[in-house]
């Protein structure tokens, strides 16, 4: 116990001197700063209150800003072309709507000059051919002008059946009004810092995971290895390691994290009503609790596991190799989660396997708690199931550390290492 | 403090019995046994591959032995209470770590605590002539010097049992006078040091006894000096102006050692007397006396092959 202490303390001290995770840490920091302190430094937010902070919804300002040189969209028409044009210049700000009357072959080669960006050849109200150069993936023209259409058809047919255009409007724009009431989870509050949880749960695990595995690697290819072993139990060595390498990124994140709460909550009354950005400090206490136990087990199994195979490798260029098992494994699970998240589907088959397999039941487990209601007693067995084997893959991994830090040459095979674990 | 106080007054005996080792399908170590005394210098000598390290690595606990035990006085070791020193053959600090941060923290790791480690290191800086590189990274220093720093963490913590694998190895004369003296001040101390190393020179001039491993086997072990003596004392060595007539008459038995100095081989033992007189009588020589075998000659005839 003391041994490890004085180990648990060089290693963390070590992490602390690094040049590299302070400027990392501190880089991080400013940046959160800097993102937050920015409404209050433009201002901008707070004079457009209902607004979003990202530049994609800004199209209001541009489009006003670029009323001169819209671009100009066609409209061909064999009845009613006037009438049909000023919908569509309702429903089309972005775009300078004019009538067309031209043949269709020199309308193609308007648009492929570049004159037009694209064009409708209308026949009636419900057939249409859209013309445009390139088609973008995100080109939503043909589903307002269908919409567009379809209301114009449906006004025209109402006030054919006796219908005067105001009843008619009228039945058209009926709105219909309701309201959610979750009684879970809602998922939409959760989505963004689920999000970013199990991002930062990723990025801090793979990240230290390969901390761990190079320093052992480092040691035992400076040969500082020949002294410690002698010096100190493996278990020792190992756990002291581990929680260091632990503790210093539950510091990073606490630092970055808290840091970005704190520059949030000086500035709040900036931010406005921004959905997304409130919904994200709005955690509630007890899933941030869970992140923590979540990140804290689901760390250690893999620092044991990057330490162990760290310890097999002689040379440093080694490390790269050896670890990709591991590396794969948590990838696969990562995907497994982030595809089941983003369909909102978290309470599948798969996931539900992954939320009690140790390797990855801290991320599939942990978007469970977040996206879903999860039974207090599967939570229970799969915190137990996971600490369980953090304890196991713990003393396993002090094994293989045991033997393969004095082992030099070639990495052992992946079955050597088990039957040696077997016997030992 | 009753640690120091008990082995201070009684006599340290360090026993190996025994001891079996295999790493799979290979055996490497084969009823290993030896014992060395406090106040007394240990060599284990033996080619590469003999088995020393190990033996070494099971002493220090960092192994368990297939079979066989480990005593000190008598009781199998505890590795709580005695101190162990190490000076490992392959050498290697932290290269980009303040020596002496690195100092204290492999002293603290022996059990001292973080004062007495910072005076120990201290003391040993400057006995060693380091004091300048203290915070200095231990890349920047030599070869040498870096050995010298790793010396440090072998006997900073003033440790019961010092285990020091080939520490003359790319030590400059100077430094290896330095290191000699330690060594003595150690022995003298009642310490065990037990030696490993290929230079015969060194042990011969520290060590009292010695164990020669042989494929995992001690193919020898015991008193120096008394080794030396069963070592069949069949060979002549004659000193004489003028060699020649004796090489001529005793033919294939007689090798030349040097100018005027030839070995002669007798085909036993018991011949030793009379062809002693027969010599003496019939040349003109200078010296007659029985060949003594170096260390270097047993280790080749225990060992198999000479050393590097």
């Amino acid at each position: 116990m003391k041994q490890f202490s004085k180990i648990f303390s060089f290693e963390l001290m070590n992490y602390m001197k690094n040049k590299v995770f302070v400027g990392v840490t501190l880089f991080l920091v400013i940046a959160i700063a800097v993102v937050m302190f920015f409404p209050r430094v433009s201002g901008l937010f707070k004079e457009e209150a209902p607004s979003v902070p990202d530049g994609e919804s800004t199209n209001d300002a541009e489009s006003l800003e670029n009323l001169g040189d819209r671009p100009i969209m066609l409209i061909k028409s064999e009845e009613d072309a006037e009438g049909v044009s000023s919908l569509f210049a309702t429903a089309f700000p972005e775009y300078c709507v004019k009538t067309y009357t031209e043949e269709i072959s020199a309308l193609k080669e308007t648009i492929l000059s570049g004159e037009a960006e694209c064009a409708f050849v209308l026949c009636g109200y419900t057939s249409y051919t859209y013309y445009v150069n390139n088609l973008s993936i995100y080109d939503m023209n043909t589903a307002v002008a269908d919409e567009v259409l379809r209301t114009a058809y449906q006004m025209s047919a109402m006030t054919e059946l006796g219908m005067t255009p105001e009843e008619a409007a009228g039945v058209m724009s009926v709105a219909v009004s309701g309201s959610v009431e979750s009684l879970g989870v809602d998922q939409m509050d959760n989505y963004w810092y689920t999000y970013i949880m199990i991002f930062a749960l990723y990025m801090v695990i793979l990240l230290y995971g390969q901390m761990v595995a190079t320093g052992v690697a480092t040691e035992k290819s400076s040969r500082a290895m020949e002294l410690l072993i002698t010096s100190v139990k493996p278990v020792a060595m190992m756990f002291g390691k581990v929680m260091a390498a632990c503790l210093a990124g539950l510091i990073q994140l606490v630092a970055i994290f808290g840091s970005a709460i704190l520059f949030y909550s000086l500035n709040r009354s900036y931010w406005g009503e921004n959905p997304i950005i409130a919904s994200i400090f709005d955690m509630p206490p007890a899933l941030f609790g869970y992140m923590i136990l979540f990140f804290i087990l689901g760390f250690l199994i893999y620092a044991f596991m990057f330490g162990a195979v760290g310890s097999t490798a002689s040379k440093l260029e080694d490390i790269n190799t050896s670890v990709m098992p591991i590396t794969l494994m948590f990838v696969a699970g990562f995907m497994v989660v982030m595809f089941s998240f983003a369909s909102g589907e978290v309470d599948n088959l798969l996931m539900k396997v992954c939320s009690f397999v140790p390797f990855t039941s801290s991320m599939a487990m942990f978007t469970r708690i977040a996206m879903s209601t999860v039974p207090w007693y599967e939570i229970a067995a799969s915190v137990a199931i996971l600490s369980a084997s953090v304890v196991g893959i713990g003393v396993i991994s002090a094994k293989i550390y045991r033997m393969g830090v004095l082992l030099y040459g070639t990495p052992p095979k992946l079955g050597a290492i088990l039957k040696s674990i077997w016997k030992a | 403090m009753g640690r120091k106080e008990y082995y201070k007054v009684k006599t340290m005996l360090l026993e190996l019995k025994n001891i079996n080792k295999s790493f799979g399908e290979k055996k490497v170590l084969t009823g290993v046994s030896f014992s060395c005394e406090g106040g007394k210098a240990f060599g284990l000598l033996g080619r590469n591959g003999a088995g020393k390290t190990t033996s070494i690595r099971i002493l220090m606990d960092v192994f368990s032995q297939d079979s066989g035990e480990v005593l000190l006085d008598g009781r199998p070791v505890d590795y709580s209470k005695v101190r162990l020193g190490y000076l490992p053959e392959e050498r290697g600090l932290y290269p980009q770590k303040i020596i002496f941060d690195q100092l204290i923290y492999f002293a603290a790791l022996k059990g001292m605590s973080k004062k007495d480690a910072q005076k120990a290191c201290d003391y040993w800086l400057e006995r060693l002539g380091m004091s300048q590189y203290k915070k200095k990274r231990l890349d920047t220093l030599s070869k040498g010097n870096q050995q010298k720093i790793q010396l440090i963490t072998a006997v900073a913590h003033d440790p019961d049992i010092v285990i020091l694998d080939e520490p003359f190895s790319g030590l400059d004369p100077v430094n290896a006078m330095l290191l000699k003296d330690v060594v003595k001040e150690l022995i003298a101390q009642g310490k065990i040091v037990l030696f490993s190393s290929h230079q015969m020179s060194y042990i011969e001039e520290f060590c009292d006894s010695i164990a020669i491993l042989n494929g995992g086997k001690v193919a020898v072990s015991g008193d120096l000096r008394e080794i030396k003596h069963r070592y069949v004392r069949d060979k002549l060595v004659v000193r004489a102006a003028d060699t020649t007539p004796i090489e001529r008459d005793f033919g294939e038995s007689c090798t030349r050692l040097e100018e005027g100095v030839i070995i002669i081989k007798l085909s036993s033992e018991n011949e030793k007397k009379e062809t002693m007189a027969r010599i003496a009588e019939k040349y003109d020589i200078d010296e007659i006396k029985v060949y003594e075998p170096s260390l270097n000659d047993i280790f080749v005839e225990y060992a198999g092959e000479v050393s590097e």
